[in-house]
């Protein structure tokens, strides 16, 4: 048994760090948020370069081949940030989905463009009814002479704004099946709305009688795409849970040093009781979200049965960082309302990420079946 | 980063080892009733009996220094102990005793070298039970403001004073304990820590009755203690760490108190409640098909895993000599309240018959019932769950002026 990090891995957090301290902070996160233009932006083309958006994709397709606990380290340190764009829903979650169900051909295609940056895959899967189940996707591909095409209205897509491509789940047209389809974004027939309000980089993405090319159905058929997105979506969970405790830790430090500067009633309020009780229950979220996430990275990288691991991470973290930014909320009180001050970029991350692979009681369900009870 | 114990060859044949011996030497009459404070003297001999038998193998106390009685054995070959007695149901002492880990450990940091010669070999061969007695009717929580006195007196030190909420049944060898002794020093600069033998005369010992079931390992410990002490007179070489200096000694136990020891392993009443719920029908399907139930019992076990992963790696930052902060007053405290909180589960699911023990209607052998009282109480030994909050703040350092350190476990 061993629990710390190994040279090397320190060595990528603290560059991941160094890295996110110069080119994201806070004032330019807060530029990205107002604009939504997180993509085109310096700091993205510069995160982009480091080759870090490939550190999951194997070698022989352009990556860093890279192991799980690898990319927690790095995805924890864009967390704090929190680091706006595809990086987990295109270069994590995508790539995991082609890997596992991509031909050949669409691996050798799309992987090295996926770890370059040069293709943000996005995928679009709910829709009107919430859920990421199967039973929920209604858009269809049907089949028209020599290409494929698709209709559909995808809600709720999270990244979507981002996307050069749109990895759609749809149903076959007999009904039968429900799979995938990379759909360039800027396909005649596709229009993406952002989403406005609360939530973090969520659209509306449309798709009006939509052609592609046959090869852009994932495997080459639909029968067999879910089951694909179901693997990426398992193996995306640890690192969606390493960014949510890199969020929980930045929103935790922010949380401690205000409460040993803020001055009330002649001493710092950090000296109250009820205010360390927000700060202790702040960093009990954190560290039960971190020690679950490591502990499910590792049982990837080990090779172990994972799945009751996932499921519990997922729950735990997205729960702690939901709680860990209505604590620091308490702590903060006024300030943190605020948008300058910069805790409220975390508490609309949380709640979007509450929902993104599923909320904790689909999560807690799916660990309960994982059980056996 | 790697979460599982490895065995090197080594470690495997000292685990065969540890099985033959254990085979031969834990006696099949050893029982485990639900509430510990209902096996008697019979089955606290057998303990204790066994306890000396692992003591003189140097395996009680397996990584003590072996000039002091220990086993002078690595960390993990004490694994490989602890694993192996874990499967017969045993904890190691297979009895309450406050003498190895806490008063033991202390002595190993603070006592001069004539006194781990005299104290520490007793301990570690499980020649000793030791009791551990702080708490007095005015000093609970505010553990420094004890009043229990200690006078000198030529070669001695006069004792009066009362502990409550000490030890266990049956009675033990020594007891350690912190007194007063200086009513004009400053807080924390006043203090004497003393190592007592428990047949000095002027000791008495009068049983508490209180909601207690089990909660610390083995036979008769469910049971605590008013302690009186009325002009008992102690050794000075009794006397731990110096005149004045037994607030650092304190520091120690008490920090192995709060759960920075850490721990390996899981906590069976999830599996249990599992099992009972699975094989227990109401209205013709198993209880865990009830999805309010299902429910429940996720949330449990959700906590359980937080609260193994807690204890895993307060066990790993121990062993790896990572520096500790706010980690063990975190995990003491969130495994209090997790009981707690499946206490109230295990009622809502189960219902009154997790109320009794009666053999007929009490749910699981009485361990249900046993587990309604134990949740209660476990929020307040060796700090209530608001002081381990108190520590973990000032370990964060929000709770005062200067950050608080750890206290020195070596
Ligand atoms: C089963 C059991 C076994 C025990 N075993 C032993 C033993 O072996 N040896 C021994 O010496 N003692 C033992 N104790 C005593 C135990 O250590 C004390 O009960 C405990 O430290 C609390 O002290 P108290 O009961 O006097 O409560 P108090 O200190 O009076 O506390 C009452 C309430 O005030 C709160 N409080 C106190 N101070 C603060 C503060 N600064 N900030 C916020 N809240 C505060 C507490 O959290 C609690 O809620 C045992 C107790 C029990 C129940």
């Amino acid at each position: 048994m061993d629990l710390a990090l190994t040279p090397e891995q320190e060595m990528l957090k603290s560059a991941v760090r160094g890295f996110i301290q110069q080119e994201y902070p806070k004032n330019v996160l807060l530029e990205m948020a107002e604009s939504g233009d997180a993509v085109p932006s310096e700091p993205w083309q510069k995160l982009v370069e480091t080759g870090w958006m490939g550190i999951l994709i194997p070698q022989e397709f352009g990556g860093e081949g890279g192991s799980f606990t690898d990319a927690g380290v790095m995805f924890e340190e864009l967390g704090r940030g929190p680091v706006p764009g595809p990086h987990i829903s295109s270069s994590v979650l995508s790539a995991f989905a082609i890997m596992a169900g991509g031909s050949d051909v669409q691996k050798r295609e799309w992987l090295p463009a996926i770890a370059r940056g040069e293709r943000l895959l996005v995928p679009a899967v709910t829709e009107a009814d919430y859920s990421w189940h199967p039973e929920d996707v209604h858009a269809v591909a049907r089949s028209n002479g020599s290409g494929v095409q698709v209709d559909g209205v995808k809600v709720y897509v999270f990244d979507a704004t981002f996307a050069t491509h749109l990895l759609c789940a749809v149903r076959s047209e007999n009904g039968n099946d429900v799979g995938l389809v990379m759909v360039p974004a800027d396909s005649p027939g596709v229009s993406v709305r952002p989403l406005e309000g609360f939530g973090w980089n969520l659209a509306e993405v449309r798709l009006e009688n939509v052609s592609v090319d046959p090869s852009n159905v994932l495997g080459g058929s639909i029968a067999g795409g879910w089951s694909a997105l179901i693997q990426g979506i398992g193996n995306t969970i640890p690192i969606l849970c390493a960014y949510q405790v890199g969020a929980c830790q930045a929103v935790y430090e922010m949380s401690v040093e205000y409460s040993r500067t803020r001055v009330q009633f002649g001493t710092p309020i950090g000296r109250f009781q009820r205010v360390q009780d927000h700060i202790i229950n702040l960093v009990n979220q954190l560290d039960a979200a971190r020690w679950t996430t490591y502990e499910t990275l590792w049982k990837m990288d080990a090779g172990r049965e994972a799945t009751d691991s996932i499921h519990l991470a997922k729950a735990v973290g997205s729960t702690a960082y939901h709680e860990a930014c209505n604590f620091a909320h308490e702590v903060h009180a006024g300030v943190g309302s605020m948008t300058e001050y910069g805790l409220t970029l975390h508490t609309a991350a949380s709640r979007t990420l509450y929902h993104y692979l599923g909320e904790p009681r689909v999560h807690k369900r799916l660990l309960a079946d994982t059980l056996g009870l | 980063m790697d979460f599982e114990p490895r065995y090197t060859q080594e470690q495997e044949e000292f685990r065969q080892e540890v099985r033959e011996w254990l085979k031969d030497n834990v006696s099949p009459d050893i029982s485990h009733p639900a509430d510990s404070a209902k096996s008697g003297p019979e089955q606290y001999d057998l303990r204790r009996d066994l306890g000396r038998r692992l003591g003189s193998k140097g395996w009680l106390w397996a990584t003590a220094p072996e000039e002091y009685g220990g086993g002078g054995l690595s960390l993990d070959h004490a694994v490989v102990l602890e694993e192996e007695v874990d499967s017969y149901g045993l904890t190691i002492p297979p009895y309450y005793d406050s003498g190895g880990r806490l008063g033991g450990a202390s002595i190993m940091v603070w006592g001069s070298e004539e006194q781990k010669q005299e104290f520490l070999p007793k301990i570690f061969r499980g020649e000793v039970r030791t009791w551990q007695l702080l708490t007095e009717p005015e000093a609970g929580s505010d553990v420094a403001s004890v009043k229990t006195r200690a006078e000198r007196n030529g070669d001695e030190y006069v004792i009066n004073g009362q502990k409550v909420f000490v030890g266990s049944d049956l009675g033990c060898d020594y007891m350690w304990t912190l007194t007063c002794t200086d009513n004009e020093a400053p807080r924390h600069q006043n203090l004497g820590w003393f190592m007592i033998p428990a047949d000095l005369p002027g000791i008495t010992v009068q049983p508490m009755d209180l909601l207690i079931a089990g909660g610390e390992s083995g036979a008769g410990s469910g049971v605590k203690n008013t302690v009186y002490f009325d002009n008992v007179r102690v050794p000075a070489f009794n006397l731990v760490g110096g005149e004045n200096e037994g607030w650092k000694v304190a520091t120690t136990h008490l920090e192995l108190e709060h759960g920075s020891g850490g721990r390996i392993g899981r906590n069976w009443m999830v599996d249990n409640l599992f099992d009972y719920c699975r094989k227990t029908n109401r209205r013709g399907e198993p209880l865990t098909k009830d999805p309010d139930v299902r429910d429940r019992l996720i949330d449990i076990y959700m906590e359980a895993e937080v609260a193994r992963l807690f204890n895993l790696r307060n066990y790993w930052m121990r062993h790896s000599k990572t520096n500790l902060t706010y980690e063990g007053p975190q995990a003491s405290y969130f495994r209090k309240m997790s009981g707690l909180r499946m206490s109230t589960a295990i009622l809502d699911i189960l219902g009154p018959s997790a109320l009794t023990h009666d053999e007929t209607w009490g749910a699981g052998n009485g361990h249900m019932e046993s587990h309604q009282r134990s949740a209660i109480v476990a929020i307040h030994p060796g700090g209530t769950a608001d002081i381990q909050k108190v520590i973990m703040a000032r370990r964060i350092g929000i709770g005062r002026e200067v950050r608080e350190r750890a206290g020195a476990l070596a």
